[in-house]
């Protein structure tokens, strides 16, 4: 356990994963902000706050991405755990290459998702992308666009983590 | 191979990956890239739909309902409004004989209409109810069985986030929704209450010999200082989405703001727990818009199959009639809920069934409500019930076993297969509301 503890690697990439986490729950905290700012204004005040509409369907893709890699690693990504948890009872090792081989496919699957991804965040900074319209509101897409690709990465990341993880514990 | 037939071996090969315990977003990601890698002849093409997918599945002004609505269930749950709401309920119910039990569910009646996840649901009342329950001379069965039981009703009384879910899925309007599920969960709400007292005079063994009243009775002004706070909350958001105050999205951010007043307004929210509330809502948040990726991902790939018109033509050969075809699909649902959990349910079976149904002429806003329950049905049966699981690792202690809560829940799963039946045969108890 000291040793999965102290790998310098998994530390900060734990460091990073987390840090990403605070970003997306304050972005969650800015929409509750922005929503009720633009709610109070158009009721009380009679002064919208343009552009919620654009900034919330932009900010959900960063919300998701930036918490995805920590919801991995606390565990709380979506699997039915019934019939591996009688594996690892019965026949820990064909478990353990079963688990294995399903982060093999999450980093690959996840590596995919960026590889095609970065060409879009590429052409988004190039051509200065945004969403909104002229004179009213506008916002660039690719700090959206560049979130989702650190969050992509650090989830393919924290996937070949936890065969690290297991490596490291096994071998104690 | 056709595109058919690759279609149906990418999805006996996710269901294969899911049932060994594979990241369900990723069973899924994985089986469509090879899916349509397989149809198109492709790599480069598969991986340029899901990055395609990655950035634009979920980005819509609608999907702020899920963080914002997540939110606003725990701030609720953490200000300790689930304990005023069991307060009031059994001050109302403490004359009849198992009031404490419908107490329990009238509370998780109310607090379901603030929160829209029954595993919160399903947490709280473990904290609140059980120990009441089995104090008053309940048995440890019946305590965790009508605490599983009734926070299903958390999924079905709106605001709910599987049916949020759903109307994001098919485009359906999410307040119309809403309007769907009071019929069907006040239905089960009244369904589980006479269930309690019908076994507590004719089965006490099962809840328990001698039942004790609440001791302590509430003063008016004690009821007042505990009702009124959720009874306001539960106002302003459901009643400000259908006045037309707000859309569901802002509806979700005034909630939050609503509920974090009153918890501090209580003194009951500290700086921690409104930091664990955060961060529980951005791990909720991500594994379910994750998997949300992932199912668009998955139904792309469908539609390049040609599964789902292939499947519609078949059921339309068989000549199973509407009621036989609902009648197979919530049998698969429940079997389904058995090995996973209600958002991954709905993600996969929605958009293979949609294709089908909607020739029929099948009101989906029923089709919806319809599935919700058959979902939810499948939280609470072995071997894999997630509600029952939730129960159970909120309990902490050993001397309730797992076995026992699911006997415990099994009434209660029953009374919602009955609670099914009566959507299924009268629409109208969902749809009614909508003058459909």
């Amino acid at each position: 356990m000291s040793r999965v503890r102290s790998n310098r690697t998994l530390q900060v990439l734990d460091a990073v994963t987390l840090l990403a986490n605070v970003v997306g729950s304050g972005l969650i905290v800015g929409l509750v902000a922005l929503i009720t700012a633009d709610v109070a204004g158009r009721n009380l005040l009679g002064a919208p706050v343009s552009g919620v509409p654009e900034i919330v369907s932009l900010s959900i893709v960063a919300i998701v991405f930036l918490q995805a890699p920590e919801a991995l690693r606390a565990g709380r990504l979506t699997r039915s755990d019934g019939l591996i948890n009688i594996l690892k009872a019965r026949m820990p090792s064909i478990a353990t290459w079963l688990e294995t081989l399903f982060d093999l496919v999450g980093v690959a699957v996840v590596g995919a998702i960026f590889y095609a991804h970065w060409p879009i965040l590429t052409r988004a900074w190039e051509r200065n992308d945004f969403v909104g319209a002229v004179g009213n509101f506008t916002a660039p897409t690719w700090p959206v666009k560049a979130m989702l690709a650190v969050g992509a990465m650090l989830l393919a990341l924290q996937f070949a983590a936890r065969i690290l993880r297991r490596h490291l514990r096994d071998t104690v | 191979m056709t595109p058919f037939e690759i279609g149906l071996i990418a999805l006996a090969l996710m269901g294969l990956l899911v049932l060994l315990g594979m990241h369900v977003p990723i069973a899924l990601i994985a089986c469509s890239f090879v899916g349509v890698w397989a149809i198109k002849g492709s790599p480069l093409l598969a991986s340029k739909m899901l990055g395609l997918a990655a950035n634009d599945a979920i980005s819509s002004y609608f999907f702020g309902v899920v963080p914002l609505f997540v939110l606003m269930g725990f701030l609720v749950s953490e200000s300790g409004m689930g304990r005023d709401a069991f307060d009031v309920a059994n001050a109302m119910f403490r004359r009849i004989k198992g009031g404490l039990g419908i107490g329990t569910i009238a509370a998780n009646t109310i607090f379901a209409a603030i929160t829209g996840i029954s595993i919160a649901s399903a947490a709280v009342f473990t904290k609140i109810a059980v120990p009441e329950l089995r104090r008053h001379g309940y048995t440890p069965r019946f305590s965790v069985g009508v605490v599983a039981g009734s926070s299903v009703l958390g999924m079905l009384i709106p605001p709910s986030l599987l049916l949020i879910l759903y109307g994001l899925l098919t485009e359906q309007s999410i307040g119309d929704l809403f309007v769907a599920g009071i019929g069907p969960g006040l239905l089960l709400a009244v369904l589980f209450g006479a269930g309690t007292v019908m076994m507590a005079h004719f089965a006490p063994r099962m809840v328990g010999e001698n039942l004790g009243q609440s001791s302590d009775d509430l003063s008016s002004r004690q009821l007042l200082a505990k009702g009124l706070p959720i009874t306001g909350l539960i106002l302003v958001v459901l009643g400000g989405i259908y006045a037309g105050f707000f859309t569901p999205v802002e509806a979700g951010a005034i909630g939050t703001v609503g509920a974090l007043l009153i918890g501090l307004l209580k003194r009951t929210l500290s700086a921690q727990g409104l930091w664990r509330v955060l961060v529980e809502t951005g791990l909720v948040t991500a594994a379910v818009c994750f998997l949300i990726i992932a199912a668009q991902m998955y139904s792309r790939m469908l539609s390049f199959s040609g599964l789902p018109g292939s499947f519609g033509e078949m059921v339309a050969t068989a000549e199973l009639g509407l009621y036989g075809l609902i009648l197979i699909y919530v049998l698969i649902v429940i079997l389904f809920g058995m090995i996973l959990d209600s958002s991954s349910i709905m993600l996969i079976l929605v958009p293979l069934m949609l294709p089908v149904i909607v020739p029929m002429g099948v009101d989906l806003v029923w089709f919806g409500i319809i599935t919700v329950i058959a979902v939810e049905i499948g939280l609470l049966t072995p071997p894999f019930g997630i509600s029952v699981y939730v129960i159970k690792s909120t309990l902490g202690s050993d001397d309730i076993k797992l076995s026992d809560i699911f006997i415990g829940a099994a009434p209660f799963a029953c009374m919602m297969l009955i609670c099914l039946a009566a959507v299924i045969l009268v629409p109208t108890i969902a749809t009614g509301l909508l003058g459909r």
